[in-house]
């Protein structure tokens, strides 16, 4: 059962990208009410900030800032002034959707215009092999894990605990009654879109620097695997999508061991058309809203 | 012409073709009916790969270098018969997966989910179909017969692929033009309400997936027989915006600017890059490009014309008719009109009380709770036959909820609801409506993109144009039914007062015609029971007094009303008996005059 | 009635405990479409002053019109004497108007400790749990459930949890949508007497929407009575309350002016 064991530990890893982007999606959500089908161009294009920056000679760790600046810069754009003028015109949320998928096609090829449809890598060394019991861990992969934690609990410090965190909340749950508070919410949601946004660019690279190599339109795949987390959680719920990455993230590389990877995927896709036709509004959701 | 033109017209005419009927296919789908399937694509595939394994040989033939499924060698035309049957029957699983939800964005986004791990285990699982080489060297139709690589076989192809588009437009317009095609729309605009006009949304959207899904699995057919191969990479989920773009760009909700779509972004973009030279840039950054223009054009299109190229028309179905007929018989052909549904109550089912005709509608200890908190707490009423009964109440009190139930639009928690001496408590809203209890509702509803004129006609129940079958039999199978309801419909809007709006778009009227529209619309339904939620709120009192007359004189003539109204000045006039709720119950039940003596009424509107 | 306004209940800087809050014909609706109709009303400091009408009378698109959160087509509305019309919901609440929406009025998924912070987001972090202490003296109740999510509480502690986050920013008008909707009748009249009552006394200015006519009379200074967006009647308590008119608009009937009153 070792390759079991092994294949738990890759989900781990996987788990933790994918908390990343699906967190940062499923709060962009809840804030923007737009279902942002252009987040994967994001991340693929934040990544290819940070590795311009290690091209020129700077640690990928480093350059990670750079990709954040980058993912919170377009996200920001993106939604001041594309979504929400759709929005305040009255578009429906399939209008917005079709909008975001041109807006996939305009980042994700403007990318592989300026990049060439190859393949690159960071220069970055695997490091030495941690053991943590069972489970073997490149030290990239357990900073990759480290880094997943950290950023999940310092969203969880920031929702439950500033200021500014719970004003988030409220305007995601209600935004006129949150105007009545005196809340300006439109910095709210300016503010909330630069967070997620670099949430989406560190996604981006934590994701690239997994997968070893990645290209223009490598993200593709993992926007669904991104979509199954959010909506196992339930849209708009960040613990929801916390746990929905594990869930997906363990089930997929678990298959890839007990079947074959060709269909890890396939899992992930499976899980979410189950949820979508059976529980669309998440599984953990049940009764919570009134 | 030379021999090089000749080649390339026809590859152009096949492409054109195959995708034109695409397009068709997701402009009935998208542009008529609404339904927003992201996963269109796979069904083009399907056809592809139907049309290639039907007319291949065994897989061990050719050396055996690629491996398939089926491989039944079928002579032409049976492999694009297959493939147009099996784009079809795969849209019957997606139908019943996405079930009556399929409008919502969740659901969109599962249809484009599907299609990208349709793409993932075609690729992944080789024997099924050669996995990401694709299957090649499929049999060109009638290739024993003619030389494919002559020129006289590719044009005489491109004017097949051109004249089946051809059909396939005609088939669509003659679908979209019929009472049938009004359905759809209506149901674009607005599902519950066509729901709760008689329409069975689920067997409309299933209708459009599986006629969209043929014509998308046609045009694979068509395609895959020209070029002789076909590869997951052909069908990646972005072809689906491709296709969508296509549509918004030529125009929504008609098919010639579906056409046009297609001759503009599928094929045109392949085209205008033909004459861009190769050394141009570093390789791989024209198809970038062309990636990046196609989205452009998505959100340019959406933001700055969102009615595209060419806008849906606007069917002037009144002044037409009006022009035919010469102006003469507007008159009223309500009172002569059969209710549906009105046949007697089987007898000894109901129970009348001696002297008591039976109730047309009645209901038993009705309760809905939302939440534990009871909207509506154990109810029973009665609706006598041939009359307006009113219903009042202060705010909260139950009365639009109480409605929505009788209509089928809410299930009860507890209670029985008979109608006609039948129990209806578990019938969907829509077949209420077609045993003929039609509601209408307190906010608007009307079909925004549908004029007035067509509001009206697409309540009309048992339409012969309004079925699948009856739409593509013609015009001429169902003309005279539609006009005999066009006639009605005047006749309804000459007692309206809104003649000069029948041609309108009902999206464009004030608030206080919107609500005429509705009452208009349910009258066209032939209702035997119509429930009217707050038909008067932003009505001009005269006009109020009109219509309550005209309502008045349609019970003398056999029409149940039930009413909700917060104008109590309306009551007065037209209601007898009028039932008070408050806080969930029935308080009282008797005239205006008689309540306003009545103590506890007069409490419940002061004290709440 | 007024006779607290004046005196300030600790050192704070003398600012002026209530806020004069005026409609002067204002017209207003949705989608450009008016369904309140050149309304002019006032509410002073220190006054309960109460809007009554049946249903769809355009009492509550009068007072969300007064807060900025639908648009005034026409006409003025006066803080203090100041033009502010058409201002921003923040901007109001800013200016020391709090408002208490019918439906939608807390945050459902926030817990009432949160709901309470969000009230008083306009506060110094260090004023806050002082601000709290107090409107938990007001609502004892809601001290006892304080990590309770605001999607289950029930109707009557979901009122007072709405009207304690606008009473977190002590404003110096309080604008109330229909307090006592969908609570039973004991409840509401608890409501209206101990909690909309007491509002006023510190000199705040008091606006309140209410259908249920009689309760709310008991505790106005004075009451204006709306049917088809305009005002009808207005008066005192007393007035009022002996007037036949007064019971006409609600219920109809043989003298009462024709109630149907459209938008042409």
């Amino acid at each position: 059962m070792s390759v079991f064991i092994e294949s738990i530990g890759f989900g781990l890893v996987t788990a933790s990208v994918l908390a990343i982007a699906a967190v940062g999606f499923t709060v962009q959500f809840a804030v923007t009410n737009v279902l942002n089908l252009a987040y994967a161009s994001i991340m693929i294009a934040s990544a290819f900030v940070a590795y311009a920056v290690n091209q020129a000679g700077v640690s990928v760790w480093v350059a990670l800032v750079a990709a954040a600046a980058a993912g919170a810069v377009i996200s920001m754009v993106v939604n001041q002034f594309i979504y929400a003028p759709f929005q305040r015109r009255g578009t429906s949320p399939i209008g917005l959707v079709i909008v975001s998928l041109g807006l996939l096609l305009i980042i994700e090829y403007l990318v592989q215009a300026l990049e060439g449809p190859v393949n690159v890598s960071y220069t970055m060394s695997q490091g030495a092999t941690v053991i943590v019991g069972d489970f073997n861990f490149t030290v990239v992969q357990f900073v990759i894990i480290g880094l997943s934690v950290a950023f999940m609990v310092g969203l969880h410090l920031l929702l439950r605990y500033t200021r500014f965190g719970k004003a988030l909340r409220a305007t995601a749950a209600d935004r006129t009654l949150a105007r009545n508070c005196g809340i300006r919410t439109g910095r709210v949601v300016l503010l909330a879109c630069l967070i997620t946004g670099a949430l989406c660019g560190v996604a981006g690279t934590v994701f690239a620097i997994n997968a070893g190599t990645f290209a223009a339109t490598s993200a593709d795949l993992f926007l669904v695997m991104i979509l199954a987390a959010v909506f196992l959680g339930g849209p708009g719920q960040p613990y929801g999508a916390m746990v929905g990455a594990v869930v997906i993230g363990v089930a997929t590389e678990a298959s890839a061991a007990l079947i074959t990877a060709d269909y890890k995927y396939v899992v992930a896709f499976v899980i979410l058309l189950v949820v979508l036709a059976f529980r669309p509004g998440g599984l953990f959701t049940a009764g919570a809203r009134s | 012409m030379s021999q090089a033109t000749l080649f390339y017209v026809a590859n152009l005419l096949v492409y054109g073709g195959v995708d034109a009927i695409a397009c068709l296919g997701l402009s009935m789908q998208f542009g008529v009916a609404g339904v927003s399937n992201f996963g269109f694509i796979v069904f083009q595939a399907a056809g592809a790969y139907t049309a290639a394994v039907l007319a291949l040989p065994r897989d061990t033939a050719n050396g055996g270098f690629q491996s398939y499924v089926g491989g039944l060698g079928l002579p032409f035309p049976l492999p694009w018969v297959g493939s147009a049957l099996v784009g079809g029957l795969i849209a019957v699983p997606f139908a019943i997966l996405v079930g009556r939800r399929l409008t919502g964005h969740v659901a969109a986004i599962g249809l484009l989910v599907t299609a990208v791990m349709a793409n993932l285990l075609v690729t992944n699982f080789v024997p099924f179909l050669n996995g990401a080489a694709g299957v090649s060297v499929v049999p060109q139709p009638l290739q024993n017969q003619a030389n494919p690589n002559g020129a006289p076989y590719q044009l005489g192809y491109g004017i097949a692929a051109l004249l089946i588009a051809l059909a396939a437009y005609l088939l669509c317009r003659r679908i979209t033009e019929s009472p049938y095609g009004r359905s759809l729309r209506a149901m674009r605009d607005n599902g519950p309400v066509a729901d709760a006009l008689g329409k069975n949304l689920l067997s409309l959207r299933t209708a459009m997936l599986v006629l969209g899904g043929a014509l998308a699995g046609l045009s694979g057919g068509i395609l895959v027989g020209f070029i002789t191969l076909w590869s997951p990479a052909a069908w990646g989920y972005a072809e689906t915006i491709v296709l969508f773009a296509a549509v918004i760009i030529g125009g929504l909700g008609n098919h010639k600017g579906a056409v046009l779509g297609a001759l503009l972004v599928p094929l045109g973009f392949e085209e205008a890059t033909r004459f861009i030279p190769s050394s141009f840039g570093t390789p791989g950054l024209i198809p970038a490009l062309q990636w990046v223009a196609i989205g452009l054009l998505i959100v340019g299109f959406l933001w700055f014309r969102p009615q595209g190229v060419i806008p849906e028309p606007r069917r002037r179905i009144l002044s037409r008719a009006v022009a035919t007929a010469g102006g003469g018989g507007g008159a009223a052909l309500l009172a002569a009109r059969p209710a549906r549904g009105a046949a007697p109550p089987p007898a000894g089912t109901a129970t009348p009380g001696p002297g008591a005709p039976a109730p047309i509608l009645a209901t038993e200890a009705i309760v809905c709770s939302f939440d534990g908190v009871r909207a509506v707490d154990g109810v029973s009423i009665a609706v006598q036959r041939g009359g307006l009964t009113g219903l009042i109440g202060p705010n909260g009190a139950g009365k639009s909820t109480l409605l929505s139930i009788l209509a089928g639009t809410l299930a009860p928690t507890e209670g029985r609801i008979t109608y006609e001496g039948r129990d209806i408590t578990d019938l969907p809203a829509y077949r209420r409506a077609r045993q003929g209890l039609v509601r209408t509702f307190q906010l608007a509803s009307e079909f925004k993109r549908l004029t007035v004129m067509e509001n009206l006609l697409a309540a009309v129940p048992d339409q012969r144009g309004d079925s699948f079958r009856g739409a593509v039999r013609g015009r001429r199978y169902w003309r005279r039914d539609e006009a005999l309801a066009v006639e009605e419909a005047r006749g309804i809007l000459a007692d309206f007062g809104l003649e000069a709006e029948g041609d309108s778009y009902a999206g464009d009227l004030s608030g206080g015609q919107r609500r005429l529209v509705e009452i208009m619309r349910a009258l066209m339904a032939r209702p035997s029971l119509l429930l009217l939620d707050e038909p008067m709120a932003g009505v001009h009192p005269t006009l109020a007094r009109r219509i309550g007359r005209r309502l008045q004189s349609l019970c003398a003539g056999g029409l149940t009303i039930l009413l909700v109204e917060h104008e109590l000045a309306f009551m007065d006039e037209f209601c007898d008996p009028v039932i008070v709720m408050a806080e969930g119950r029935v308080l009282d039940q008797g005239t205006m005059a008689a309540l306003r003596e009545k103590a506890a009424v007069v409490e419940a509107y002061l004290v709440g | 009635m007024s006779g607290e306004a004046a005196a300030p209940d600790s050192g704070v800087a003398a600012a002026p405990r209530g806020a004069a809050l005026a409609a002067d014909a204002v017209s207003a609706g949705y989608g450009g479409r008016a369904v309140v109709h050149a309304v002019s009303v006032h509410v002073d400091p220190g006054e309960v002053v109460s809007v009554v009408g049946p249903n769809g009378s355009g009492k509550s698109t009068l007072l969300k019109a007064l807060v900025g959160v639908v648009t005034a087509l026409s006409g003025r509305v006066l803080l203090d004497g100041r033009d502010v019309t058409n201002w921003s919901p923040e901007v109001a609440a800013r200016s020391g108007v709090g408002y208490v929406p019918q439906v939608d009025d807390v945050f459902a998924p926030l817990t009432v400790r949160e709901n309470l912070e969000m009230g008083g987001y306009l506060l110094p972090t260090r004023v806050v749990p002082g601000r709290m202490a107090r409107v938990l003296e007001v609502f004892p109740r809601l001290g006892q459930m304080l990590g309770r999510r605001a999607s289950r509480l029930s109707g009557g502690e979901r009122k007072m949890l709405a009207i304690g986050r606008v009473l977190m920013l002590e404003p110096r008008a309080f604008i109330l949508d229909e307090p006592t909707a969908n609570l039973a009748p004991a409840l509401a009249r608890a409501m209206l007497d101990e909690h909309v009552r007491q509002l006023s006394r510190t000199g705040a200015s008091v606006l309140v929407v209410e259908q249920r006519a009689r309760a709310v009379l008991a505790v106005s200074d004075r009451t204006y009575v709306m049917t088809g967006g305009r005002c009808q009647l207005e008066g005192t308590p007393a007035e009022l309350i002996s007037s036949p008119e007064f019971v006409e608009t609600f219920l109809g009937g043989g003298r009462a002016r024709p109630a149907l009153v459209g938008d042409e």
